[in-house]
């Protein structure tokens, strides 16, 4: 978006008639990437993320013999088996620490998506793949991204640029439906369009906003001058996506209006989080398939997980820790039991997206989801391993069905492969030791 | 004749007890986001409490123990800036409505239906300078009014054209960000000093945390922050008013952390007496027996770990297991002799916040008073620590939490950061993880002894004395006052200013507000210079009145 | 509308808003009482009895029901109307309104349980129950306050016990424990908080042996704490209603962890089955146990007494449209209670006036809140 556009916007309300500025709409929207729906029109591509604290019992999850086409689910994982042809599994991708320590349940969902290793807990040294997707894709829809919590507490969000500018997580499904779904969403799929005057008064407002310079910067440093740098970045966008609602939505045929969830309970009790987990899946897909966002985040336990059945003393995190071994399972029998629960959460997941028909396939073809968690055997920490899936074809740009093995690989290729798979022009990312140029081309179309 | 009574006023005002201020280096400017109280707090001061801010912000890291001192390096990102989008025009269009824009907007405009050059620049003059905290430029009331007009004329309602220019105020980033500007130092050559504007901020959010009033605002614009007795008159003025109590309610619930508080959970099964509103009660129990005994009755600041004198409230007479004599409101109460409810430490809302949903936490409490009481860190723990050895908490062996801990101590890795924590924590382990008074756990009686930095103690009585005569403490105070009134992380430059600021906290006994006076009346807290990496050419224009 | 600093620019000079500081306490108070109080809410009531799974102590079958007599009493035109020929049951409405007016010119029963006779009413004839021995006797005979009835032996067989209104209710189908009648009265009260029970036990110096307490009893003005679950909380404070007619002081003494009032006469709070009232006793004693608590916290223990059996009538007549779900006939009940009411004789008739009667009872802790205290409090001390 040019300056020019955004002065006549203002200088149109000024004059009392709105100017909408001509978008090169659908290239702008598709970033160069789609598939086509039945009726011709091109279908976008798009990325999100889906996060569960804590890994699984190893040995329980999936069956390390059985590479390849062989993958192939143990007890935890059982609930993934009817989209075992709709996902791959990444085992054995390391995360190199190049002499930093580690912030127990952080350095490593950090590494896995940043490709960067944290130097202390809190620090966000990269920005998260989903923001880089997101930049890649460009302000081509309502929302930059969607992301969610489902722990209650917006702060259990695992998305940020750096780490002054982590993204919160929206935690209630009532106010993600108000916030998608409310009064301001525009059915692509209605017969008529009418720009929102509302809108068109808001859009020149931030163009006001974007307009006028500031003199703080004049006697401040790099990093607040930067800070303020992204500040103006921020209203650019938003400005950008109040224009994009001024012009008729591209049709989406799959795109129906969600229903609204009512007020429901939040918090880390695991009862609500399975209930708010379902609701806001739901919800996301169809917000997906309106073409409400490209990019999203779904956060269903955290890192430290504190999920916990009503009237237990244990969290999640807690057992993992302190759960004897039972003498005859030969493993932690309430951990195995929250294990299943976070995979049959993947499940309901991937089934939302599934079961969204989309052109000749589903919604979840157009879709690649980076699932990961931030450690593999939760009791010792381990780092080495973290899971991590990518679940979708991408619009048909990557494989699925694979095990792969990462032979002690840095983590960091499974990010750099998804950005090749968004059709990124990216060589090699990530930071010393995590620092990769190798795809990991056999999943790449 | 004048001059010298300035210089004795400005003598006694600074030196009259004690050494001379220490002279500091002058510190880099900060840019510091508005954090949600203040936010809340400026918009209520200015549009009025009855102006609904519904929604979420998005959060500020903590950083030195400080959400005051995170947002002096949190960004506004999309996302954040989405959110404050939402909350401007929300509060816009509440100053503007029907119910409010009789009292709000000072003046009429010629025809409701249309734009009003007059009437828009009244309203902008007056609200731009609580909310830029400065008068607006020319340039600025301009972009302002335009605003307002164009969308009158577009929206054919007057009211209306002046929310949607309210709400690009309110997402601006003078309004956003409360930022250091400078001018030249007329006493030193090549010097630099803190605008009066950007004086009379940085002491509003320190006393009130928030915009500064008109009176505070006139004065720096006549120049008198800049006399040792114009900025004292201020400071003694608004220490002086009620609204301290209010600034220092802020204050305490950031140093304390008690923004937790809202993703606070109890497991309803396990602590039944402890639903949400004990959560929000328990909290205000503590802050309001805070406010009263330091900032109300102006009592010693240590007293607060020794502490019987409290409030209750019906639904944490449940909790504490204490008759209340009224259902509804707060009640003065008194913890009688022999209970273990000695010292904010130990009451409901601290023991729960830092305990787990189901269960107490000597751990996480011994680290709280390590670091939110006494500003020392504990370091993170280690990672691959097997914890198989203290894991059956169900063992007949390891019954209480001393015994898991100890056990679980022997790894030299552990040892010795559970050494600082731990005698502290298991002092409290008196309190459940409601902070409900119990004797034993898993039938095993409850062994309260432990150890402050070298003072023994057997109970949780005798962690609040220890508390309350250990000096890390009080400096504890004063570095998070401080760090809290410059929004900065503490250097290692500051050290002299602190300590001086120590000595005197001591020599005034410890009395808070006399410490806010020191803070606010001291060279060093308005000691900025520009960044070492802002370019050379620095402007001295912004923010000049 | 209150714009503090707006306002303050705008030179309309409105004070600020008074920022409420609370007062803590600064002197010690008075030194407080050696002796203690235990306060109690009543949570649960149930008539104690004994019960037997194959119903051993009414060999005769459970009560007939009102429904079965006023069925068998309808001419084959009446019920053919009622059913509309056959085809339907004679559901509500019309069984429920109407199965109560079966005197000669369709009288209400309930209210005029003299005007027809039912079959007598199927009463307890096993040999044990639950209570106390109330009259002193080993054998019921007539004493200054008792008539002559039967009573029975306890559990353990240690004590004979006197609870004619076990004899009365307990072969009720709607009566007996777990059913409608008190399971309902029971809900009731948790969910309005109406019609409950507070026990205060007073000058206690030790709380499992002290040979002189004070037992008192009260109704509150309070709502009961609830948990989220809706359990009620232990704990809570609760003020007595100023109503002068509760509050009744019994002497008391606490004997290895047992509260044991002494008889007192006394009026109780009555809420249930959508009545509202007082429940008359004379001679109302209490032992609650304290020796072990439940789970949950509560306690649980035995209070009877002699209730009034006009005041008891009042309220057996006032729940008639429960004899559908209760299944009992009111005329059937009037003559057995008249008949094994056993205490405090008319001077004129030398007729019982009231019947015994043992509850269970289940108790949490709670602060009783003297009313000296409150008024202290309202004064702003």
């Amino acid at each position: 978006m040019s300056k020019l556009s955004r002065r006549s916007a203002l200088k149109g309300l000024v004059n009392g008639t709105a100017v909408t500025v001509a978008l090169p709409f659908l290239d702008c929207f598709l970033g160069g990437n789609g598939t086509a729906l039945a009726s011709g029109a091109p279908i976008p591509v798009r990325f999100g993320t889906w996060f569960w604290g804590l890994g699984f019992t190893p040995g329980r999850g999936v069956n390390l013999a059985k590479t390849g086409k062989d993958l192939a689910f143990l007890e935890e994982c059982q609930a993934l088996v009817p989209y075992k042809d709709q996902l791959s599994y990444f085992s054995n991708f390391n995360t190199p620490l190049d002499g930093k320590a580690t912030t127990v349940h952080y350095t490593g969902w950090v590494a896995a998506r940043t490709g960067s290793v944290p130097n202390t807990g809190g620090d966000l040294p990269a920005p998260t793949i989903d923001v880089l997707v997101g930049d890649h894709f460009g302000a081509g829809t309502r929302f930059r991204s969607i992301d969610l919590s489902c722990t209650g507490n917006p702060r259990d969000s695992y998305t940020g640029r750096n780490t002054g500018s982590r993204n919160a997580g929206e935690v209630s499904p009532l106010g993600m439906y108000t916030k998608v779904f409310g009064p301001e969403f525009a059915d692509p799929n209605a017969a008529t369009f009418t720009p929102d005057p509302n809108v068109m008064v808001r859009q020149s407002v931030l163009s006001a906003v974007g307009e006028q310079r500031t003199d703080l910067v004049k006697q401040l440093g790099a990093a607040d001058k930067a800070r303020l740098d992204e500040y103006f970045t921020s209203v650019r966008q938003l400005e950008q996506r109040l224009e994009l609602q001024l012009q008729p939505p591209p049709k989406a045929e799959a795109c129906r209006i969600a229903k609204s969830p009512g007020e429901q309970p939040m918090g880390t009790e695991l009862e609500s989080v399975l209930v708010n987990h379902e609701l806001m899946s739901n919800m996301l897909a169809m917000a997906v398939a309106c073409n409400q966002t490209r990019v999203f985040n779904m956060l269903y336990s955290q890192a430290l997980s504190s999920l916990h059945r009503r009237g237990e003393a244990f969290i999640h995190h807690t057992l993992t820790h302190e759960e004897p071994l039972d003498p005859k399972l030969g493993y932690q029998a309430e951990v195995a039991w929250y294990n299943l629960r976070s995979f049959e959460a993947m499940a309901t997941f991937i089934k939302a997206f599934a079961s969204i028909k989309e052109g000749d396939g589903t919604l979840l073809d157009n879709t690649l989801i980076y699932a990961n968690s931030d450690t593999n055997f939760a009791k010792l920490h381990a780092l080495d391993g973290i899971p991590v899936f990518l679940i979708g074809k991408a619009g048909g740009k990557v494989k699925t069905g694979y095990h792969i093995p990462g032979g002690g690989d840095p983590i960091s290729r499974i990010g750099l492969t998804v950005q090749h798979a968004m059709g990124m022009e990216v060589d090699k990312w990530g930071t010393q030791s995590m620092q990769t140029s190798k795809p990991i081309a056999e999943l790449l179309v | 004749m004048r001059r010298i009574l300035l210089a004795l006023t400005a003598l006694t005002a600074l030196s009259a007890c004690g050494p001379k201020e220490p002279v500091v280096e002058a510190a880099p400017p900060a840019m510091r986001r508005l954090t949600e109280e203040q936010y809340r707090q400026v918009i209520a001061d200015v549009f009025g409490d009855d102006i609904v801010i519904g929604g979420r912000f998005d959060p500020i890291n903590r950083s030195n123990g400080l959400l005051a001192v995170g947002a002096s390096s949190t960004a506004i990102n999309g996302s954040a800036f989405e959110r404050y989008d939402g909350l401007a025009r929300s509060v816009a269009s509440q100053v503007t409505d029907r119910a409010n824009r009789d009292v709000l907007v000072p003046c009429k405009p010629a025809d409701a239906a249309a734009a009003d050059d007059a009437c828009a620049t009244t309203f902008f003059k007056n609200t731009g300078r609580l909310l830029y905290r400065r008068a607006l430029t020319d340039a600025e009331l301009k972009t302002q009014v335009a605003l307002a007009n164009a969308g009158a004329t577009k929206l054919k309602d007057f009211y209306v054209g002046l929310s949607s220019s309210l709400s690009a105020m309110l997402v601006r980033p003078e309004f956003l960000f409360v930022t250091d500007t400078l001018e030249a130092d007329p006493s030193k050559a090549g010097a630099f000093r803190l605008t009066p504007y950007a004086k009379a901020a940085r002491v509003s959010f320190l006393l009130w945390n928030t915009t500064p009033d008109d009176a505070l605002l006139t004065a720096a614009e006549k120049g008198d922050l800049n006399s040792s007795s114009g900025l004292k008159k201020q400071v003694d003025r608004m220490i002086a008013s009620p609204r301290l109590a209010v600034g220092m309610r802020a204050f305490f619930n950031d140093m304390l952390a008690f923004d937790a508080f809202e993703n606070l959970q109890k497991d309803p099964v396990i602590y039944p007496a402890f639903g949400l509103s004990a959560v929000e009660l328990a909290r205000e129990q503590i802050l309001t027996t805070i406010i009263d005994q330091t900032v109300t009755t102006q009592g010693d600041y240590r007293n607060l770990f020794t502490t019987r004198k409290t409030v209750m409230s019906a639904p944490l007479g449940l909790v504490y297991r204490v008759p209340v004599s009224q259902p509804d409101g707060w009640v003065p109460y008194e913890f009688p002799e022999g209970d273990e409810h000695v010292g904010i430490q130990s009451f409901a809302g601290f023991v729960a916040l830092f305990s787990h949903p189901g269960r107490s936490s000597a751990t996480l409490r011994g680290k709280a008073v390590r670091e939110i009481l006494m500003c020392q860190k504990v370091p993170d723990p280690p990672s691959g620590v097997d914890f198989t050895l203290i894991s059956d908490s169900h063992n007949p062996v390891y019954k209480t939490a001393r015994e898991r801990l100890k056990a679980h101590s022997t790894d030299p890795t552990c040892a010795g950061c559970h050494r600082i924590m731990d005698p502290i924590g298991l002092t409290l382990e008196h309190f459940d993880g409601a902070g409900q008074f119990r004797d034993d756990e898993n039938g095993a009686a409850i062994d309260t002894s432990g150890e402050l930095d070298g003072v023994a103690y057997t109970d949780a009585a005798g962690l609040g004395a220890a508390l309350a005569k250990n000096a890390a403490v009080p400096a504890c105070l004063v570095k998070r006052l401080y760090g809290y009134g410059t929004g900065r992380i503490s250097t290692s430059a500051e050290k002299p200013i602190l300590t001086y600021l120590e000595e005197r906290f001591a020599k005034e006994g410890y009395r808070v507000p006399e410490l806010l006076r020191d803070i606010a009346l001291s060279d060093a807290f308005y000691q900025v210079a520009p960044a070492a990496d802002a370019p050379k050419t620095a402007s001295l224009e912004g923010g000049k009145p | 509308m209150m714009s503090r600093f707006l306002r303050t620019s705008l030179a309309v000079g409105v004070p600020l808003v008074a920022i409420a500081a609370l007062v803590l306490p600064r002197a010690l108070p008075a030194a407080a009482p050696a002796k203690k109080s235990l306060g109690f809410v009543i949570t649960d009531y149930n008539l104690a009895g004994y019960e037997t799974k194959y119903f051993d102590e009414c060999p005769e079958g459970l009560a007939i029901g009102n429904d079965e007599l006023w069925w068998k009493a309808l001419s084959p035109q009446d019920r053919d109307k009622l059913t509309n020929s056959g085809l339907i049951e004679p559901v509500d409405p019309p069984r429920r309104p109407t199965a109560a007016l079966r005197g000669p010119n369709k009288e209400d029963v309930c209210w005029n349980p003299t005007i027809t006779k039912d079959p007598p009413l199927r009463v307890i004839k096993g040999k044990i129950g639950r209570g106390f021995n109330m009259d002193g006797t080993e054998d019921g005979k007539a004493t200054a306050n008792t008539c002559a009835h039967e009573k029975f032996t306890s559990p353990d067989g240690s004590t004979k016990v006197d609870n004619q209104m076990y004899r009365i209710l307990g072969c009720i189908y709607g009566w007996r424990r777990g059913n409608y009648m008190e399971g309902h009265a029971n809900r009731e009260r948790r969910d309005s908080s109406q019609g409950i029970i507070l026990v205060d036990v007073s000058d206690v110096d030790d709380v499992k042996n002290d040979p002189s307490v004070t037992v008192t009893y009260y109704s509150t003005v309070d709502l009961l704490q609830k948990d989220s679950g809706g359990g009620i909380l232990p704990w809570a404070s609760y003020r007595p209603s100023d109503t002068p007619h509760y509050g009744a002081k019994a002497k008391g003494k606490i004997v290895d962890g047992h509260v044991i009032a002494e008889p007192v006469d006394a009026r109780l709070p009555l809420f249930g089955n959508n009545v509202t009232g007082d429940m008359i006793y004379k001679g109302l004693r209490l032992d609650l146990d304290l020796t072990k608590a439940a789970p949950d916290g509560s306690y649980s223990g035995l209070l009877a007494g002699y209730r009034d059996f006009e005041n008891w009538w009042d309220y057996i007549r006032k729940i008639e449209f429960l004899t559908v779900t209760g299944q009992w006939s009111c005329p059937a009940i009037w003559v057995a209670s008249q008949e094994l009411a056993d205490g405090y004789p008319d001077p004129k008739t030398g007729k019982c006036t009231a019947i015994s009667e043992a509850m269970d009872i289940t108790a949490v802790p709670a602060f009783v809140v003297p009313r000296e205290a409150r008024t202290a409090q309202a004064q702003g001390k």
